[in-house]
């Protein structure tokens, strides 16, 4: 069908309040009579908790409530294991674990509060590392855990020994990725209001207002999910990073304690000390080749830090050590996952979930492997891309695929030939692609749905003005789905993407859905809304037909106008049809994500379909300093359909410098337990002096699963950069392969006196 | 907070006159945000992400690094006082059509630094709007998009390279 608005370009539909400065978040949110809320945080990596005396403090004027582990009950929650608690109990897991949180009448009395609680800790030996964490005599970091030992699996599919046996060559190394946070620029926040009747409301920067109150709000406090309301504040950005948030949970726990509003907004040191980065990992890779330069088999060893607390890890891990075997068709693989407990920050999910760290290890092996087998990277790859209509062998199957389209558009962008050919001075050039799920059917799962399904709703309701809003349970982070909701609703009903709305979740309000993560609200959240949008369409021409005194069939909607196909000056706008129709036309749509849910061999469908990418960069290298630049990024990207061309260069260009960004300066930096990017001058990230031009477009592989053809963008838009920029290091330096990242000068300079001895 | 501690300041924000009692420690910041200029966004307080960026008479500053009272007297600009929906100044309008948004957190910061720079530059090379915006971390864009915002800004405003 010829589109009149999927795949234009679209400012956004709050970008103008957002340029002026008027969107809410939620620091910038009156509550009115609110308490200002603060945790006490461990100073100590891991410590038991002798005695935590808190009387001082519950008697300073203006405190209204003061909790720890003295006076709230022991209720463990967890996504996947319950081994987390509100507050501590016998001991601190992390430097930044929360001890007690207080609500007072404002900043000042709260912090006097905390100053007054005295804990008395008994020092314990930090397990600064997943290493140390697998000593034999290592301490416990959760004493019920014998070998700090949170997640293990070993899966085998196909005859990997033979493969190896019979194999042309053989290659073997380790890679090593960081700690590094997520940063977006507003600092987390929550404001909770207790109500008399026993329920409380929730405001926040969260990205999944329906399954916080699941998996954590309703355990550690007591009651069922829908005692609480949970209304979603814009965030200030989220990658990944607010999904759980323990803000919510203390602020509603102030709010009970003292029947009173609090408000708990984490300072941004806060933030980095004690919410989830992105999962540091070793990763140790072996694969076997055919003469032909075909992959014949793999074997992937993956140890992750896993921090204090699980939360989502233990799936993590498992995307870190398997994704790439989708992309290549891979005959047979041997795979070890472990997930170790350590007195660090819990590490969690961000943009890429754990296919950040995957696609650097793999994609860098792959340019040693296409060296030493003496062929071109690009071509290497291109023999063994996986390709529409495959099965791959963890079972993925794979309904639409552009990812060859993409490697040789930025083949030609970048100049690819030429610049092979240079390389070796200081110049050099580097690609890499991926591929990522889009709606994963096990998100729902594990996200507490006991039906194994992975569901969205929504509900379009046209108003007596000709406004039309979208209710949907899906979160927007800040990322622009919401957007993309309102033109594919837009392109459905035939209504000016501009009379569109579409709030924030409430959950009170909204239909059910899961929010942001894994790629899905393009996919999942748009088939829901599309689904909506079309019986919106169809009540809509129903009650003009009794309007106007003719058939449905022979009407359609152009403009907001709902005309007569055969006299279109015989019209009735869609706000007067609504008005005569009680007030407002909706109607409802949901949508299942497809695939299965894999059962402990990790084997099925793991998503209703798969998003692909390769990115390409050239670098400049200081052969004698080790200082690298990224001279320039092409990128190709196949997100089966575009809906918002605006919003989907916005993702790219975001992505991949936020990519380069985590791969070449970002670390939260952990010594002993204790971190040193504490703030935006120790934690570095790209500024606009980093950011390098960026070249891209879109291969639009038309998935038969999604909305128009379309599949997620997110998480592909960084997944590819770090090791295509670590690719294009090793080309210009003549051989420079930095293992470990992120690639700091001394580690380039490292790497070049490895390669010329 | 007690109240020998106090100061009185007037300042003028977007024009209007507003006198308030401010603490020696508290920052321009936390002083704009109590009295309700909630659009001047707080997060690292520590004069690293711009986001808090205000035009401090004519100059762009981290509102985080000054002390209220030292803007006694002063004339303080806000994002909302370069301009509002109804009146998008080209900055805003071309950040709205460029894309040059997303979360929407920076950008008050950004819009406030692009108008400090196109106020000193008013025809900005695509390396002195890098430079000019050094001090404005956004962690969505890329910055590609916010870049070419401000060029077509300079150019709507009659500077630019075509100009």
């Amino acid at each position: 069908m010829s589109a009149r608005v999927v795949g234009r370009p679209h400012p956004g539909i709050d970008a103008v309040e957002k340029v002026a400065g008027a969107t809410t978040f939620i620091d910038d949110m009156a509550l009115p009579g609110a308490l200002t809320g603060m945790a006490l945080r461990s100073p100590h990596p891991h410590a038991r908790i002798l005695n935590v005396d808190a009387s001082a403090a519950e008697r300073l004027p203006g405190v209204a409530a003061v909790l720890s582990r003295n006076n709230t009950p022991d209720a463990p929650f967890g996504i996947i294991d319950k081994d987390e608690t509100a507050l501590c109990r016998e001991k601190a897991r992390y430097a930044g674990d929360e001890i007690a949180a207080v609500a007072a009448a404002d900043e000042d009395a709260a912090r006097e509060a905390l100053s007054l609680i005295r804990v008395e800790y008994e020092v314990l030996p930090t397990v600064a590392d997943p290493f140390m964490a697998q000593a034999p005599d290592a301490p416990l970091v959760h004493d019920s855990v014998p070998g700090n030992a949170a997640n293990e699996f070993h899966i085998r599919r196909g005859e990997v020994d033979a493969a190896f046996e019979a194999a042309h060559a053989r290659f073997e190394e380790e890679f090593h990725t960081h700690l590094a946070h997520q940063a977006y620029l507003e600092p987390t926040g929550c404001a909770a209001q207790w109500h008399p009747d026993g329920r409380i409301t929730i405001w926040g920067c969260l990205q999944s207002a329906f399954v916080i109150r699941l998996f954590m709000l309703a355990p550690a406090m007591g009651m069922a999910p829908d005692d609480f309301r949970v209304v979603q504040t814009k965030p200030g950005g989220a990658f990944g990073g607010k999904l759980d948030v323990k803000a919510a949970l203390l602020a509603a726990m102030l709010s009970r304690a003292a029947r009173r509003p609090v408000r708990f907004m984490l300072s941004l040191e806060e933030d980095l000390i004690a919410m989830r980065p992105r999962m540091p990992t070793h990763i140790s890779l072996e694969s076997a080749w055919t003469r032909e330069g075909k992959l014949a088999g793999k074997r992937v060893g993956v140890v992750a830090e896993n921090g204090a607390y699980s939360s989502l890890s233990p799936s993590i891990m498992s995307s870190v050590s398997l994704r790439p075997d989708n992309l290549y068709r891979t005959p047979a693989v041997e795979i070890r996952g472990k997930l170790l407990y350590t007195n660090v920050i819990p590490s969690g999910q961000m943009r890429g979930f754990g296919n950040v760290q995957a696609t650097y290890a793999w994609e860098s092996h792959l340019d040693g492997v296409a060296d030493g087998l003496g062929m071109d990277p690009a071509e290497l790859r291109l023999r063994n891309y996986t390709e529409k209509g495959d099965v791959s062998l963890h079972g993925w199957e794979i309904a639409s695929c552009a990812v060859a389209d993409a490697t040789r558009y930025v083949m030609e962008k970048i100049d690819w030939k030429a610049g092979r050919a240079r390389g070796g001075a200081g110049r050099g050039v580097g690609l890499a692609s991926c591929i990522h799920v889009s709606g994963n059917k096990a998100a729902g799962v594990g996200l507490g749905r006991t039906d194994g399904e992975e569901p969205s709703s929504a509900v379009v309701r046209v108003d007596a003005e000709g406004g039309v809003e979208i209710r949907s349970g899906e979160s927007d982070l800040g990322q622009g789905s919401a957007n993309v909701m309102a033109y594919i609703a837009a392109e459905v009903m035939g209504i000016p993407a501009e009379r569109f709305r579409v709030p924030p979740t409430d959950t009170d309000i909204m239909p059910f859905g899961l929010g942001a993560f894994a790629s899905r609200i393009t996919l999942i959240g748009g088939n829901a809304v599309k689904r909506a949008a079309e019986a919106a369409r169809e009540n809509l021409l129903e009650a003009a037909a009794e309007l106007m005194e003719i058939p449905a069939n022979e009407l359609d909607i152009v403009e907001g106008e709902i005309q007569a196909k055969a006299l279109p000056e015989r019209r009735m706008s869609v706000g007067e049809v609504a008005r005569r129709s009680g007030g407002a036309v909706e109607g409802g749509g949901k949508w299942l994500a497809g695939g299965v849910v894999p059962g402990r061999d990790k084997y099925g469908n793991a998503s209703t379909t798969y998003s692909f990418s390769t990115h390409a960069a050239e670098v400049e290298v200081d052969m004698e300093t080790g200082v690298v630049t990224v001279l320039r990024i092409c990128c190709g990207h196949d997100p089966g359909r575009v809906i918002n061309r605006l919003g989907a260069e916005g993702q790219v260009e975001g992505g991949a410098v936020q990519g380069m960004s985590f791969a070449m300066m970002e670390n939260l930096a952990p010594v002993e337990g204790r971190l040193r990017g504490t703030n935006f001058h120790d934690y570095l990230m790209a500024t606009s002096m980093d950011a390098p031009p960026i070249e891209h477009d879109f291969f639009e592989s038309m998935d038969p699963h999604g909305p128009f053809g379309a599949k997620g963008l997110a998480e592909v838009a960084i997944n590819p950069i770090s090791a295509a920029v670590c690719n294009a290091v090793c080309h210009a330096t003549g051989g420079a392969r930095v293992r470990s990242l992120p690639i700091s000068p001394e580690r380039v300079l490292a790497a070049i006196e490895e390669a010329r001895k | 907070m007690s109240e020998r501690d106090m100061r009185e300041i007037r300042l003028r924000v977007n024009g209007k006159e507003e006198t308030l009692a401010a603490r020696g420690e508290e920052t321009l910041l936390r002083a704009l945000r109590r009295i309700g200029y909630v659009e001047v966004k707080l997060s690292c307080e520590g004069g690293d992400c711009g986001a808090c960026a205000v035009l401090l008479d004519g100059a762009a500053v981290n509102a985080c690094l000054v002390f209220a009272a030292q803007a006694d007297g002063a004339e303080v600009v806000t994002v909302r006082g370069i301009g509002t929906e109804e009146d998008l100044h080209p900055i805003q309008a071309q950040l709205v059509e460029k894309g040059g948004v997303q979360c929407g957190f920076c950008t008050p910061g950004i819009v406030v630094a692009a108008k400090a720079l196109l106020d000193e530059n008013p025809a900005p090379t695509r390396e002195e709007i890098r430079r000019g915006l050094a001090g404005n971390l956004c962690r969505c864009t890329g910055y590609k998009k916010i870049f070419e915002a401000v060029e077509a800004a300079a150019r709507q405003m009659g500077g630019g390279e075509d100009a």
